[in-house]
């Protein structure tokens, strides 16, 4: 089925193709840690006590969920350059998809952190705790296992929505791909073989979200059959 | 920053309007297609799920995990330049609604499922002691009660799917983001025309998200009850 030129080709085109492969990941951790932090900020905001901090924590997260993907990285990459300030495609994709996925992930952490039972903040400041200590040592630790299986799910589809990027040209994957295919006009063999590797790096993940699923599913029931 | 941009934006809202009217229109097309065709797949492998066929299992298993884990867009790239240049040529419409169809369906697949795997295993088997064959309990019995556990992913769903179909663009798929492309090319306000574009989108899905947050609590109800 595959020819030996076909074959030949591919050996040309893996190189390249695995170094793109390692932008995409590149480009995955670095949102995706961007978005962890900013996604933070923005849950303690939208619990803030100030009405207004709440209330634009509120807004952001309802722009970005209601908006897709595409639009704000056009809007950061091209948008922002009216205002002169130009970012390159690498950086601006960075910027683009942790600022988007920090929405979803204020809500995962917002989840989590009301999940944990109202008389663990009281016991906490019952024992002195400030409202800070209270969050840092006593209410985020447990958040964490209900947090952590949707946190992994956000890497698995963050991996794959980099992809988008190759939209504004930034240097990864599926941008290499689509050169190749420029070049070579083999667009079958050249975007299987791309999707191929996405799978291969998003498949894992997605096993380990499997195991965390089962692992904390089962530790939530025990806490329930103690209770 | 120049505020002549937006004085020209202002006089020239009219075109633009008119121009991502058209775009939202075909936006809501190949939403609603994606949206009926992933359900039609998703209803189908997770019904066959059920059956007794170890070959059917994996070739399901292998569909769901392939089409999650591969993007979208590479799936769009696939069927409308892939398939094209071995001879399948389809239009931009038709490869976004069967790509976001394809794509949705591995997921629906999984969502349903698990609704089905909700319903508790009494209704099964009391509708087989009297006498409906395991298609008419499934039908008749399990995925009612099912679809209404999911309905909150599908709604979940079909909000993600609305945002998505932007990637048809990437296909020259004459959607909203398409007709905004070709607007920013021409008048090269790009803040103005996306900022424009990201009201519609909003438009079309904080209403869709009202829709969620009520079957969410009805869900959390019916859970209580």
């Amino acid at each position: 089925m595959i020819s030996p030129q076909t074959l030949a080709l591919i050996r040309e085109w893996l190189p390249q193709l695995l170094v793109a492969a390692g932008q995409t990941l590149q480009m995955t951790v670095w949102a995706y840690a961007l978005g962890a932090v900013m996604g933070l900020l923005i849950a303690l905001g939208g619990m803030s006590r100030q009405r207004w901090l709440s209330g634009l924590c509120r807004v952001y997260i309802e722009f970005i969920r209601g908006t897709p993907t595409l639009i704000q990285l056009f809007l950061i990459y091209f948008g922002l350059t009216s205002v002169n300030i130009v970012i390159p495609g690498f950086q601006a994709a960075v910027i683009a998809l942790g600022a988007h996925y920090a929405a979803y992930m204020a809500e995962v952490y917002r989840s989590g952190i009301v999940a944990v039972d109202s008389g663990q903040r009281e016991a906490a400041q019952a024992i002195g705790m400030r409202r800070g200590q209270a969050m840092a040592y006593v209410i985020f630790p447990q958040a964490v296992r209900i947090i952590l299986p949707p946190m992994t799910n956000f890497a698995i589809s963050l991996l794959k929505d980099t992809s988008v990027a190759s939209l504004i040209a930034a240097p990864e994957l599926m941008m290499r791909a689509n050169d190749i295919t420029s070049e070579y006009y083999m667009p079958m063999q050249v975007y299987l073989l791309s999707g191929a590797m996405y799978f291969a790096m998003s498949y894992p993940l997605s096993l380990g979200v499997r195991y965390l699923e089962r692992r904390f599913g089962r530790g939530r029931q025990l806490n329930l059959n103690l209770a | 920053m120049s505020g002549g941009g937006w004085v020209r934006a202002y006089h020239l809202l009219p075109d633009f309007l008119g121009m991502l009217w058209a775009g939202a229109v075909m936006t809501v097309i190949v939403t609603a297609g994606g949206f009926v065709f992933a359900i039609v797949v998703g209803l189908l492998l997770a019904a066959l799920r059920t059956g007794r066929s170890r070959l059917l299992h994996s070739l399901i298993y292998v569909y769901v995990e392939v089409f999650r884990a591969v993007p979208v867009l590479t799936q769009l790239f696939i069927i409308y330049f892939g398939l094209g240049a071995i001879g399948i040529r389809l239009n931009p419409i038709p490869s976004a609604v069967i790509g976001f169809g394809l794509n949705g369906g591995a997921y629906l697949t999984e969502v349903f499922r698990s609704g089905i795997e909700s319903v508790n295993r009494g209704q099964t088997e009391a509708a087989l002691s009297i006498g409906m064959t395991r298609t008419k309990a499934l039908l008749y019995i399990v995925l009612p009660q099912a679809v209404r556990v999911v309905l909150p992913s599908i709604a979940n769903f079909a909000i993600g799917l609305l945002k998505d179909t932007s990637l048809a663009s990437a296909v020259a798929a004459p959607e909203l983001s398409f007709n905004a492309h070709m607007l920013v090319d021409r008048t090269f306000l790009s803040t103005q025309i996306y900022l424009l574009v990201a009201v519609f989108y909003l438009a079309m899905s904080l209403p869709l998200s009202a829709v969620l947050h009520r079957l969410e609590r009805g869900a959390a109800r019916s859970r209580r009850a």
